[in-house]
């Protein structure tokens, strides 16, 4: 390591003390250990570490994971709430870490960062995509399914969790729609009509949803830890909102990441309606489906935009709307055909 | 001078950070953001040279598909007296009223992509009027609609010519 990094290593080593020495005050002796770098990721940096403490005669020790803003990444959404859905979910069984502590502002930190429980198991979604992979990715969407149906049936108001942006089975997808839209309007670099064109049918084909539920926001392979056939724990929360459950099951299903090679998306919902007794109507499907595809395309538009006006200098997301023709042709494969005197 | 054209010039340069430079550089952040740039250098080397003809069959493509709506979208704000698509009409018409004049003979890709941020604009601004009204669709907007959806379908074709992602 080269000695600016490892300077570097041994000062946020003694902000991540201070932080905890104020969030656990009673704690004596706290010693935070092995502090590596794990992801540079586009929005949140993670860094791992031991942290151990006594506390009233007590040893107390956690293995734990920060999880830090970046500089200027693809989305850039508040961490409180993100942190708060992790705690409150913790008291169901979503497999989900445990949520520790926060510094919202960047006070102790640097930047605004949580720390979590580290768990175990990997996030390598390659490995369940190749052939070889296939039994263990078979295992692990059957437990996908369970998943989505625990939060998806999740009693948000119980565990307090009404202070995410209300909404209702009329409005779910109007309101995701505005909201994407409106991140489109300021990120795009130039008019893109195929855009403004989905928008529109986007627009005038919303869904009534069955129920409104958590909705994790980017419920995917790539974004879970398994060990096995078991997913010890779901991560990457900075999307989550109340909205309509169906969006997580499309987005998991997108081509970048898909487990239909192993399960269908009609086994899918088939099982989990089974599981969760929610209903997975077909126009939900098809617009969610749509929908999510403009999603990943603004998600896209929005790290261009960062590097292009210099805001972050990460080269990962440089080239970033290269990407979004793909998703916009496939957009346009699904859309139902307007045919000369006939309405889609 | 044209040889190496950019497009060999990025090429080599791609192949020599892959080949050489890469391999000197351990696993982390540094190696992840040189890899990201190798993939950029790559894909701008197989599309530099793309650029100018995409630029011009777009043009080409818009203009004279826009050309096909007027007499349909004039039909159209004869029936129903919508402000905003007569507005938008009125710009088709003095955007496209500007294309049989170019200043250059072989205008240069920086010329041909402001006119396809042009083309881009009105076509977006058409869309958008065209949703704004509230008149349940008619015949006439139907038309449109299908001509629309079939440019944009081939836009986005010639688009992934020159847009296909980055590999390392």
């Amino acid at each position: 390591m080269k000695e600016a990094a490892r300077d570097a290593v041994s000062v946020l080593r003694e902000r991540l003390r201070d932080f905890i020495q104020a969030q656990e005050p009673a704690a004596q002796g706290i010693e935070v250990g092995n502090l590596a770098p794990l992801t540079a990721g586009n929005t949140r940096n993670a860094w791992s570490f031991d942290a151990s403490w006594t506390e009233h005669g007590k040893s107390h020790s956690l293995g734990c994971v920060m999880l830090r803003k970046a500089e200027a990444g693809q989305l850039e959404t508040p961490l409180i709430p993100e942190f708060e859905v992790i705690r409150a979910l913790g008291k169901t069984g979503v497999p989900i870490p445990r949520a520790y502590w926060i510094d919202p502002e960047g006070k102790w930190l640097e930047r605004p960062a949580f720390i979590l429980e580290r768990v175990a198991g990997t996030s390598d979604f390659p490995a369940l995509m190749r052939p070889e992979g296939a039994e263990i990715s078979r295992g692990v969407a059957e437990h996908l399914v369970e998943v989505a149906a625990q939060l998806h049936t999740a009693d948000w108001k119980a565990l307090g969790l009404d202070f995410l942006p209300a909404t209702s089975v009329e409005t779910a997808a109007a309101q995701q729609v505005e909201y994407w839209e409106s991140l489109f309007r300021r990120h795009r670099l130039e008019p893109h009509p195929a855009m403004v064109g989905a928008f529109i049918w986007l627009k005038e084909h919303q869904p009534v949803a069955d129920r409104i539920t958590v909705v994790h926001g980017d419920f995917r392979y790539g974004n879970l830890l398994y060990e096995g056939k078991r997913i010890n724990a779901l991560l990457d929360w900075e999307m989550v909102h109340l909205g309509d459950p169906v969006e997580d099951l499309t987005w998991a299903y997108r081509a970048l990441w898909t487990p239909a090679g192993v399960m269908s998306l009609e086994e899918f919902a088939e099982r989990y309606t089974k599981a969760s007794g929610i209903p997975v109507h077909p126009d939900n499907l098809l617009f969610y489906r749509l929908f999510n595809e403009m999603k990943h395309a603004i998600i896209s538009l929005t790290g261009a935009k960062s590097f292009h006006d210099g805001r972050t200098r990460n080269i990962v997301i440089a080239d970033r709307a290269a990407t979004v023709t793909s998703y916009l042709i496939q957009f346009y494969d699904w859309l139902p055909e307007v045919t000369r005197g006939k309405a889609s | 001078m044209i040889k190496p054209t950019v497009g060999e010039l990025l090429s080599g340069v791609a192949v020599s950070l892959r080949e050489r430079v890469l391999p000197e550089i351990p696993p982390g952040v540094t190696r992840r953001q040189i890899q990201a740039a190798i993939g950029i250098i790559r894909r701008a080397s197989s599309v530099w040279d793309k650029i100018g003809p995409y630029f011009f069959a777009d043009n080409q493509d818009i203009e004279e598909t826009l050309r096909r709506l007027i007499p349909v979208i004039e039909r159209v704000t004869a029936e129903e007296a919508d402000a905003r698509l007569t507005g938008v009409a009125i710009k088709l018409h003095a955007t496209l009223d500007r294309s049989g004049a170019p200043a250059e003979a072989y205008p240069s890709p920086a010329v041909l992509g402001a006119r396809n941020i042009e083309l881009q604009e009105v076509l977006a601004e058409l869309q958008e009027a065209l949703h704004d009204n509230p008149v349940a669709k008619n015949a006439g907007r139907l038309e449109i609609d299908a001509l629309i959806r079939d440019l944009l379908r081939r836009m986005l074709a010639r688009e992934l010519e020159i847009n296909s992602p980055a590999r390392p």
